[in-house]
């Protein structure tokens, strides 16, 4: 087969319509884009989920001495404890249960907001004031409700803390945004299915005498339709390309760069995530462009 | 080479059929006009032999192929061995004469070598191998024929259909062209010729065809235009 003619025609069509094809392209590159931010997204809630969802699901306050909540009588007693304990590691719905002492408690909530008010003599906060606990992971994070019922109202449990309550809200956001993002992306996907259609009628028009002429003298279909199919990989390619680009920019910038600094109690995607992202988006794109491609040369290039 | 059986074909919402019951046995080597007028069916039988449309009922045999029953992959494989030329000579204007020619070969995946080979031959054959390098629109309306005949033969067809040759052509033109065809006739190549032409089929004096509202009403060997002449 002769491919020199392919590419000829290849590097002819692609100028004469290049407005049409930089239409294709452009479209392409925000609706993979969308498509991108939606799986990256889709990744975060994960990943957000793993952290707060099952790891820390929920925690167990014991009541200490002048705690807070009337119905504690002192510190909870080890009797208190051990029954509190029994009472978790019965219950089905938990998977196991980790037990922090007031130093540990002290240790952590000095790591994570500094030494200040923790040291020194006049320290605000003492050991004293931390609750022991019991951190407690589930065997199925929406069980939560059913083991918070259990251990809540038990002597020497203080209060019990949800940590799904406050990530929920968080994950529900992530959630709209992910499904705005692809619902947008779909609408951006028929536009760009529409122009390919267009392009390729274009291009059939403006090359109809050729086509012509190659049906009589008996060029082989496959022949006739390369140059289209060529075409659609090359704005698919460059449409790719260009999404695949200002989402890693996104992500460096952004995601990386900016918001794990700023919010970092938050696990953030990062760039192994970031492979999925690619590979979506590398074969969603060539199947926007040479899908009706195929279906329109089979229509305007019949033999 | 070609043979209709009974072909009849009737094209959607047209309530005459554009041919009724023809049968026609084209030898190899043969040399036949198809006159007619307008609207007799000289274009639908022309296109039933590309297998650009297919028969209604009866069959159509191309190469000893049977058309209807040919795969589409296939159709190519039967254009290959039909060359074909137009009034209209479609030539590609962007491309010069040689180009013209030469991309009939590109096309079917003929060899750089094969091209360079034979695309000077068939300039030859039509007279016209020192003008490969001019544009289409740079030469008379004989000369374009000729490359668009040089671009049917290339591929060394065993048939050649003309649908009308001659018919933007003034009359001395057109011998020129009517010449090379019975040339190319002459190398063993069947051709069946559409045309109004009176002039040219009275005289050479070949096999005549005439459709009358898509029936054979003549089929003569050494016939003229006009039965009574």
């Amino acid at each position: 087969m002769q491919l020199r003619y392919v590419f000829t025609e290849l590097g002819q069509s692609l100028r004469r319509n290049v407005s049409m094809h930089l239409a294709v392209i452009l479209t392409l590159f925000v609706s993979l884009t969308l498509v991108g931010l939606g799986v990256l997204l889709n990744e975060q809630a994960e990943k957000t989920e793993q952290q707060f969802g099952s790891a820390l699901e929920i925690t167990v306050f014991l009541c200490r001495d002048d705690d807070s909540n009337n119905a504690c009588t002192g510190a909870a007693t080890d009797a208190q404890k051990d029954a509190i304990l029994t009472v978790l590691e019965d219950s089905p719905e938990v998977e196991s249960v980790r037990f922090e002492s007031q130093a540990e408690a002290f240790d952590r909530a000095e790591d994570m907001l500094g030494p200040e008010q923790f040291e020194g003599p006049d320290a605000i906060i003492t050991e004293k004031d931390m609750a022991e606990s019991y951190w407690v992971t589930l065997t199925d994070p929406r069980e939560a409700d059913v083991v918070t019922e259990q251990v809540q109202g038990l002597d020497g449990v203080s209060y019990v803390q949800d940590l799904h309550e406050i990530t929920g809200p968080l994950l529900a956001s992530i959630d709209e945004l992910t499904w705005f993002s692809i619902g947008v992306a779909v609408f951006l996907v028929i536009a760009a299915l529409l122009l390919v259609g267009n392009t390729v009628r274009l291009a059939a028009f403006a090359r109809r005498k050729e086509i012509g002429i190659m049906r009589l003298v008996g060029a082989s279909t496959a022949y006739i339709a390369l140059p289209f199919l060529l075409e659609a990989l090359v704005t698919a390619v460059l449409g790719v390309l260009l999404a695949i680009g200002a989402l890693a920019v996104f992500l460096e910038f952004e995601v990386i760069g900016r918001l794990s600094d700023r919010v970092d109690f938050l696990p953030w995607v990062d760039w192994s995530d970031f492979g999925s992202v690619v590979l979506i988006v590398a074969v969603v794109g060539p199947i926007i462009t040479v899908l009706p491609t195929l279906l329109l040369t089979r229509k305007y290039l019949k033999v | 080479m070609i043979r209709f059986e009974k072909v009849t074909k009737t094209y959607p919402g047209t309530g005459q059929p554009a041919l009724d019951q023809v049968s026609i046995d084209v030898e190899k080597g043969e040399f036949v006009f198809l006159v007619g007028q307008s609207g007799s069916g000289k274009s639908t039988a022309l296109r039933l032999v590309l297998r650009e449309t297919r028969p209604t009922t009866g069959r159509v045999y191309v190469a000893g192929k049977e058309i209807d029953r040919l795969a589409g992959w296939k159709v190519p494989q039967l254009r290959r061995q039909i060359g074909t030329v137009f009034q209209d000579f479609r030539l590609l204007t962007t491309k010069t004469v040689g180009e013209n020619v030469a991309f009939a070969m590109q096309v079917t995946g003929h060899s750089k070598g094969e091209i360079t080979d034979r695309v000077p031959q068939v300039l030859d054959l039509v007279g016209l191998d020192d003008k490969a390098d001019r544009m289409p629109d740079e030469l008379s309306g004989g000369e374009q024929q000729r490359v668009a005949m040089a671009r049917a033969v290339v591929n060394r067809p065993q048939i050649l259909v003309a649908d009308e040759p001659t018919g933007n052509l003034d009359p001395q033109t057109s011998d020129g062209i009517m010449a090379l065809l019975e040339r190319i006739n002459g190398t063993g190549t069947t051709v069946l010729m559409a045309t109004h032409d009176v002039t040219i089929v009275d005289r050479m004096r070949k096999r005549v065809i005439e459709l009358e509202d898509g029936r054979v009403v003549r089929d003569q060997a050494e016939g003229a235009y006009d039965s009574s002449s």
